[in-house]
């Protein structure tokens, strides 16, 4: 082989941009304020809606006041639901008769529901017509516990349905038996509380008929610009193709701008029924009141175990809170549940698995998807599980978890709920993090520090993260799709159907391409979120947009190879094999000196197209679709946080966090992580601040950002973060992460506050942990030692 | 943004700029320089005062527009991200890109504000200082972390 040769192949192995710390093509204009978001959004002569939303829980409305808004200076027009009488919902909730209507009809199942919209000139009118509308109820009970509920009691929330809105139940074959026999046994009570995905960003649409098409324009916060399409044309009653929807610039979403909001509804019929450009963009409150919530779980669990902590069995009762309709398009509730139950067993090869679940409606917001949905709550209950058991055995977590943890040949592993785990470094991840912590240096130090009165904690969370699933919360396409064009000066346009709020995929996307391409990354435009430019595609979310359209654009990218290798050697007459591509040119191989710029590959494409081969067609366009041929891949890792709790005052902080994550091959490791950082901020959130609160009247009483805390960066601690890269079988290796960071974390803080409290023999079992909560058990223990 | 009800004309100063308007009492400063001027790289997250999102530098110091009227900005000297990217981006906001201290954005120009104000005061800044002057910022995605390292980056004059 030449060293030419050579030289090119080990460059074929390395490739310059996928797998490093790239920085951001998004950051220049987000770091200028030149961005646009949702509320930036001007359309001549547009107007602006408000709402008028339900301060009941559960009542009937008797009637709607409507004549001092409407002579409100300002005031366009106000839609109810006699004027706007349209849903989102599957044929399922419509023969159930249990879809929420954009706007309430006759009755109103949670605080928030919006009943009537006001159009006006500026959102200052709309707010002063707001409060001038006048709305007569008739209480009903509320029905808030979820225990109760699910038996109907006090009532139903939707006269024709029972509450119990979902129901399965799953058992390996032998449970009963393995789980009898076993020497040891523990239960518990797990329960997570509501909480919410808070994107700085709040969510809204406009909407506006396109003065040259007379098309629908419509601009969406939005994970999903196909699955919102699709759904709103539905709604509407209009064609796909009569409508447009543009994604403009996402400040967060984590899954609750995966959903199709009843508001959104009621903007665009609005903008189609009175051909007005309107907007509406919610506030902070009426976020934390209609943002879809999550985590509203309980888990009553039963564990069977051996005397050296090895798991035999869990039996695990699950139940969710829906609210008061199932959110369009996925039920947080049953999302949350069923696929808890599937990854309950986490990395451990515990044998046997028996569960039961149901799912109730209430007079409560509706639950969706929030960033790991099922996961975070699986891993505190699983990571509990271990801790648990651990304590009982008086053995060390660490041993606990090395005795169950899969060993890595029995991968592929098939979970007691039969799942399948592809590869992945499960027990080097452990033993990794451990490394880094110097753990037994630090249960030493524990000990000593104890007997002065300071209370440390180490938490454990060993992680599986299932990605880039067939189905998830951002659309119902198990598939991504890239188009790539070339342009006539050589320039490289991508477009995909993904819907990132910060994820930067404009910047790994252009990595991959760049590198199957041999082109500069800033010669890569990637356009996203406008369906008239991009392809058909799922969208963003449930971790699926590095692995999925990681693998279509690596597929397109390489098509778009092929053709610029068929066109080159045509032209250099050389073999095919033989073109090679780097820096921007296409070469025969050994002799860079023989070679023709993409620039000029294109001119040929394009302009000089008398000099294209036979057959080859014109132009330089590809649209490449890739679906993984598993319907899921499993990310796996360790978090360790260490704390230190205030007996005295109840207060945690935490002292360090150490995180081994393995996503299978890094497209850029800078970007994860951020993720990573970002996953752990919401996982301190989750564990010890974040509850939406309900009164007893199924009021929420948190209702600004004063209440429901968000962790600040004095809270947040400084990570350590090590990669293990094991690849998935699929395109580039890569596995999602998106999510796995707040899978994982809410289990290591609660399981650091529950090692801390070990002398007061106080475990978490509920979500958030609060100091409240702890000087009560300490409290408590005092007592009873007293 | 129209008007709809009494107005009263005032004058801002902004960016350096004079800008002479006309506006309702009750109209946040926020919204004034988002919808009456344009300028909407400042970002609305709560209208709460929790947030920090809407943070600009009044006469140097930072304050969250959302909880400061228009009208009672006469007579300051307003900042806004537009005005502290008015000759390309600073060392601080290449600090932010080479740091990834960004994700969606969205609360990126008022840490940047802020961070600028913080630098101009306390030239040597520790961790622990840096984290408590953006204690009042909330950042959704970032964790913090890549933020603290930025401005620490660009308080030693690492240039990115
Ligand atoms: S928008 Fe002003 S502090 Fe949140
Ligand atoms: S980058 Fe999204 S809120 Fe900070």
């Amino acid at each position: 082989m030449s060293d030419a040769l050579h030289h090119l192949q080990k460059n074929a192995l390395k490739p310059k941009y996928t797998g490093a710390r790239v920085t951001r093509k998004e950051d220049a204009r987000l770091l200028t304020g030149a961005s646009r978001y949702l509320d930036d959004i001007e359309i001549p002569g547009m107007y602006e809606i408000a709402f008028v939303r339900s301060q009941r829980s559960a009542a009937r409305i008797c009637a709607i006041h409507l004549d001092a808004a409407q002579a409100t200076p300002g005031v366009k027009r106000i839609l109810t639901a006699k004027e706007c009488p349209c849903f989102f919902g599957s044929a399922e909730d419509v023969a159930n008769g249990v879809v929420q209507p954009a706007l309430a009809r006759d009755v109103v199942r949670y605080v928030g529901e919006p009943i009537v919209a006001i159009i006006a000139e500026t959102r200052y009118a709309a707010e002063d017509a707001v409060e001038r509308v006048q709305i007569d109820y008739e209480p009903l009970q509320p029905v808030l516990a979820m225990r109760e509920s699910l038996l109907d009691q006090p009532r139903r929330v939707h006269e024709k349905t029972p509450n119990r809105m979902f129901h399965s139940e799953y058992q390996t074959s032998g449970f009963e038996d393995a789980f009898q026999a076993a020497p040891h046994h523990l239960v518990e009570v797990f329960q997570t509380h509501r909480q919410t995905g808070v994107p700085l960003e709040t969510r809204g649409l406009a909407a506006t008929i396109d003065p040259g098409s007379g098309r629908l324009t419509i601009y969406a916060t939005h994970q999903s610009p196909h699955g919102l399409r699709g759904d709103m044309a539905v709604a509407l009653g209009i064609e796909e193709n009569e409508l447009r929807v543009i994604v403009p610039e996402v400040g967060g979403a984590f899954g609750i701008k995966a959903h199709a909001y009843p508001e959104y509804l009621v903007v665009a019929y609005a903008a189609l029924k009175y051909k007005l450009p309107v907007k509406w963009i919610s506030d902070r409150t009426e976020c934390l009141l209609t943002d879809v919530h999550a985590r509203d779980d309980i888990h009553e669990v039963e564990v069977a175990f051996e005397g050296n902590g090895r798991i035999l069995a869990i039996r695990d009762h699950l139940r969710a809170d829906a609210g008061a309709y199932s959110a369009f398009p996925f039920c947080g509730a049953i999302g949350e549940t069923v696929l808890a139950s599937r990854v309950l067993t986490g990395p451990y090869t515990i044998p046997h698995l028996a569960t039961t679940i149901d799912c109730t409606y209430s007079n409560k917001t509706p639950l969706g998807a929030y960033r790991g949905v099922w996961g975070p709550i699986a891993s505190f209950v699983q990571e509990g599980i271990v801790d648990r058991v651990a304590r009982a055995l008086h053995l060390d977590p660490v041993e606990v978890r090395r005795v169950n943890m899969i060993p890595d040949e029995l991968f592929p592993y098939t979970n007691a709920a039969g799942q399948a785990y592809d590869r992945g470094s499960y027990r080097a991840s452990l033993e990794k993090a451990l490394e880094m912590l110097n753990y037994d240096e630090l249960r030493a130090q524990q000990k000593t520090l104890r007997d002065h009165g300071k209370y440390i904690g180490i938490g454990i969370s060993a992680f599986v993260e299932p990605t880039a699933m067939a189905q998830s919360e951002a659309g119902s396409v198990p598939y991504e799709s890239a188009t790539i064009r070339i342009e006539p000066n050589g320039s490289v346009t991508a477009a995909f159907g993904l819907g990132p709020s910060g994820q930067g995929h404009e910047t790994t996307m252009a990595q991959l391409i760049a590198d199957e391409l041999g082109v500069d990354l800033k010669d890569i435009v990637v356009l996203h979120g406008d369906t008239d430019s991009a392809p058909f595609g799922g969208g963003t979310g449930g971790s699926r947009s590095g692995p999925i359209g990681g693998g279509a654009a690596l597929k397109a990218g390489r098509a778009m190879k092929e053709k610029l290798q068929t066109l080159a050697s045509h032209l250099l007459e050389a073999a095919k094999e033989d073109v090679q591509l780097e820096d921007g040119k296409a070469f025969v191989a050994g002799v860079p000196t023989r070679n023709f710029s993409i620039r000029e590959l294109a001119q040929v494409a394009y302009t000089d197209v008398l000099r294209l081969p036979e057959d080859f067609p014109v132009g330089l366009e590809v649209v490449a679709r890739y679906q993984p041929k598993r319907p899921v891949t499993f990310s796996n890792g360790t978090h360790i946080a260490v704390v230190e709790v205030d007996a005295q005052t109840g207060m945690i902080e935490v002292l360090d966090y150490v995180v081994v994550n393995d996503c299978g091959r890094l497209i850029n490791p800078l970007i994860v992580e951020g993720q990573i950082q970002g996953g752990v901020a919401q996982g301190l959130g989750s564990a010890y601040l974040e509850e939406l609160r309900y009164d007893d009247q199924g009021q929420v009483t948190t209702t600004t950002l004063a209440d429901y805390l968000l962790p600040v960066a004095t809270e947040v601690p400084r990570m350590r973060i090590a990669h293990l890269e094991t690849p998935s079988s699929g395109e580039g290796g890569f596995k999602g992460m998106g999510e796995g960071s707040l899978i994982a974390s809410p289990a290591a803080f609660a399981n650091a506050v529950s090692d801390a409290l070990e002398p007061f023999a106080f475990m978490v079992s509920a979500l958030p942990v609060t100091p409240d909560q702890i000087l009560a058990a300490i409290d408590r223990s005092r007592d009873s030692m007293a | 943004m129209k008007t709809i009800q009494a107005t009263q004309s005032i004058t801002l100063n902004i960016n350096g700029q004079t800008h002479s308007l006309d506006v309702e009492p009750r109209f946040l400063l926020s919204d004034v320089l988002r919808h009456k001027l344009g300028l909407t790289g400042t970002h609305v997250g709560c209208e709460h005062g929790v947030c920090g999102a809407c943070t600009v530098l009044v006469d140097g110091k930072p304050e969250r527009s959302c909880l400061v009227f228009a009208i009672q900005a006469e007579g300051s000297s307003v900042e806004t991200i537009e005005g502290l990217s008015a000759d390309g981006m600073t060392r601080l906001q290449r600090a932010f890109q080479e740091h990834h201290a960004l994700q969606c954005g969205f609360c990126t120009p008022a840490f940047l504000l802020t961070a600028t104000a913080l630098l101009k005061q306390t030239k040597d800044p520790t961790e622990q200082d840096i984290r408590e002057a953006i204690s009042g910022n909330i950042c959704r995605c970032t964790g913090y972390q890549f933020i603290v390292d930025a401005i620490l980056a660009a308080a030693k004059g690492e240039e990115a």
